[in-house]
């Protein structure tokens, strides 16, 4: 078993990674601490650059233009692309593009020319409304917005909570309840237009995160044809279900990232920070931290190549995803935390990048499913239906 | 016209190094190494002449340990044709690389060779200038703009107070400066392409080349660390200070 990268990807991991030093950080010194966005030249320029390098349009299939890599190499390019301050929520600025609503590539032709195409042109945006006041970890159950039919349309009432982008956006995926009786089974999914009557986004909800904050959204009497429904008539779960595996992996890349980050940051300082007449890096106490911060990374990175390459070889991988998310938000926060301690007040200061990390990272073990959904996914997959 | 661009891995600039505690030299376990961004701009500017159609092929050659296989992919990678590796563990220092090339020069006979100014690590800025010597190929150093036409070509060197332009009958040696060009990102598709273009191995011997060190490194020390800084009270206090202390003004 040959654990190292191999050439191709040894030289895409070197070319991503100068582009972060050469192109993000100096850019990044400039803009304001919790800035999620570029000025429009000079995202423009930073575009053409990602084109020219082949890499524009990463999580795209081949087929509609984006770069033919496996799940394995796209990971590490996450990893190196989020080692930065806006790194765990806006890697590189969205300098790479993105596939965005990934299940879009499900739609039927007509859906994507009106929605897909323009999104991947940057031309329209989307939101993903899958969670509601009552929860989002428990689709089945916790969906209450209704959708009714009459005629060829529907009639969708009901609300979705911390839905990111909804206010900005130009469509989205509302999940709605189509049968009240059949629970997971009973779910659809809708392309809903942002200008449709009856379509309000109620307010808007801040969090830790600064900049990208998230939405509230309610549906009155809001009229939806049939054909946008995406796939079937309840069919609405195994989309939602499907999505929520395959982003648990870039999401755990996100973390892991700025771990690396940070970490590089303190084995950077700890040698020249003297206290009581030594380094910092002479103390016993801050060794162990820099052990555990490494040891912390490898254990992330590791589960979550692996669970890149099992979907790559086609294998399961639920559970490695579920792994691979759980364990380095964990981790990531820990990291950072550490970081921070060593690093003292300069660690909280705005003008380094641990606060924003700090913040950022400790939504990501509830964001995507909490540490707790991850562990109820594994305890599933480990003891099967006797489960049940 | 084939060109020929000699390259070296040396320690990522962005690595902060450290000098061994035996003074014997810099520290390079688990030390990220790259191609010397100087013979990057070499690279870059044989590929632009090639995109130019004024040359037709690209080699880029290195003398150095197999592990030098990594930066000569790099080269392949933006956009070199074919690669040679001249392998050797010795220390190898400028006029031993410079024998061995010239031996490899024999037998590629290429029209332009475009050397790095200087490598990062060493900063001998010496390879260029001995292969020229010993080739009897006329050199430009230092070149921030190259122009070729007629056989010959014209290259604009960074000098102390100025630029200068010599220009030289082909076959020539150049060695770039910071400023001839950009180098570009590698792209997902040359990077693909790298692994299947020719990387040959050759050996010293092969070449009947000698790479046996004729200078000793006695001692290697780290710079004197900058003492920090200080807050003056007053414009007399800062004053005084220059004047007596740092003897910068008087």
């Amino acid at each position: 078993m040959d654990l190292n990268l191999t050439e191709e990807q040894t030289l895409i991991v070197g070319m991503v990674r100068r582009f972060v030093r050469e192109e993000i950080l100096p850019l990044e010194l400039g803009l304001d601490p919790d800035a999620s966005e570029l000025p429009a030249e000079e995202k423009d320029r930073l575009v053409a650059l990602t084109r020219e390098m082949g890499l524009y349009g990463l999580g795209i299939p081949p087929e509609y233009g984006g770069p033919e890599i496996d799940l394995v190499t796209q990971t590490l390019i996450a990893v190196e692309m989020s080692q930065h301050r806006a790194g765990l929520y806006a890697p590189c600025y969205g300098a790479f593009g993105g596939a965005g609503l990934a299940q879009l590539f499900e739609a039927t032709e007509a859906q994507k020319e009106r929605y897909l195409y323009p999104t991947l042109k940057g031309e329209k945006r989307g939101f993903f409304g899958l969670s509601e006041p009552s929860g989002g970890s428990d689709p089945a159950r916790a969906i209450q917005t209704r959708a009714v039919r009459e005629g060829d349309d529907w009639i969708i009432n009901g609300g979705k909570l911390w839905i990111s982008g909804a206010d900005k956006a130009d469509y989205g995926l509302v999940f709605a309840r189509t049968d009240p009786d059949r629970g997971r089974n009973g779910v659809t999914c809708f392309i809903v237009d942002a200008d449709t009557p009856g379509f309000h986004v109620r307010r808007i909800v801040h969090t830790l995160r600064a900049a990208h904050y998230a939405t509230e959204l309610s549906f009155e009497d809001m009229r939806v044809p049939s054909a946008n429904i995406l796939g079937k008539v309840n069919g609405g779960f195994a989309i939602a279900n499907d999505r929520l595996t395959r982003q648990r992996i870039p999401y755990a890349a996100g973390c892991i990232g700025v771990a690396i980050k940070a970490q590089e940051m303190a084995l950077d300082y700890v040698p020249q920070r003297e206290t009581f007449g030594a380094p910092l890096s002479t103390r016993q106490g801050i060794q162990w931290m820099l052990v555990d911060n490494d040891i912390d990374i490898r254990q992330s990175l590791w589960i979550t190549l692996e669970a890149a390459s099992r979907a790559d070889q086609k294998q399961p991988f639920r559970k490695e995803a579920a792994m691979a998310k759980l364990v380095a938000t964990e981790a990531g926060g820990r990291v950072v935390d550490r970081c921070m301690q060593m690093f003292g007040g300069l660690g909280v200061a705005k003008e380094l990048p641990f606060e924003r990390w700090f913040r950022e990272m400790r939504i990501r073990r509830i964001g995507e499913g909490p540490s707790e959904v991850q562990r109820h996914v594994i305890a599933r997959e480990l003891l099967g239906a006797s489960f049940r | 016209m084939k060109v020929l661009v000699p390259v070296k891995r040396v320690v990522d600039y962005n690595v902060k190094i450290r000098v061994k505690p035996d003074n014997s030299g810099v520290d390079l376990s688990n030390v990220k190494m790259s191609v010397n961004p100087f013979c990057e701009i070499a690279i870059e500017e044989a590929v632009r002449l090639k995109e130019a159609g004024t040359a037709t092929e690209v080699v880029a050659v290195t003398v150095g340990s197999s592990a030098s296989q990594e930066q000569l992919r790099t080269c392949l990678a933006l956009g070199a044709d074919r690669a040679v590796l001249i392998e050797t563990d010795a220390d190898a220092q400028p006029l031993g690389i410079a024998k061995a090339l010239k031996a490899l020069q024999e037998k590629e006979g290429a029209e332009l060779v475009i050397f790095g100014k200087q490598s990062i690590d060493g900063d001998n800025s010496q390879t260029g200038q001995m292969f020229a010597a010993l080739t009897g190929m006329p050199q430009g150093t230092f070149a921030s703009e190259v122009k070729i036409a007629d056989g010959r070509i014209d290259v604009t060197r960074e000098i102390d107070g100025g630029l200068q332009t010599v220009s030289l009958k082909l076959p020539a040696v150049v060695t770039t400066d910071l400023r001839l060009n950009e180098p570009r990102y590698a792209s997902l598709p040359n990077i693909m392409k790298a692994k299947k273009k020719p990387l040959d191995v050759v050996t010293p011997d092969e070449l009947g080349v000698d790479l046996t060190p004729s200078v000793e490194v006695l001692s290697v020390e780290p710079p004197a660390e900058r003492q920090a800084g200080i807050k003056v009270e007053s414009v007399e206090e800062l004053v005084d200070k220059l004047k007596n202390e740092a003897k910068v003004i008087s």
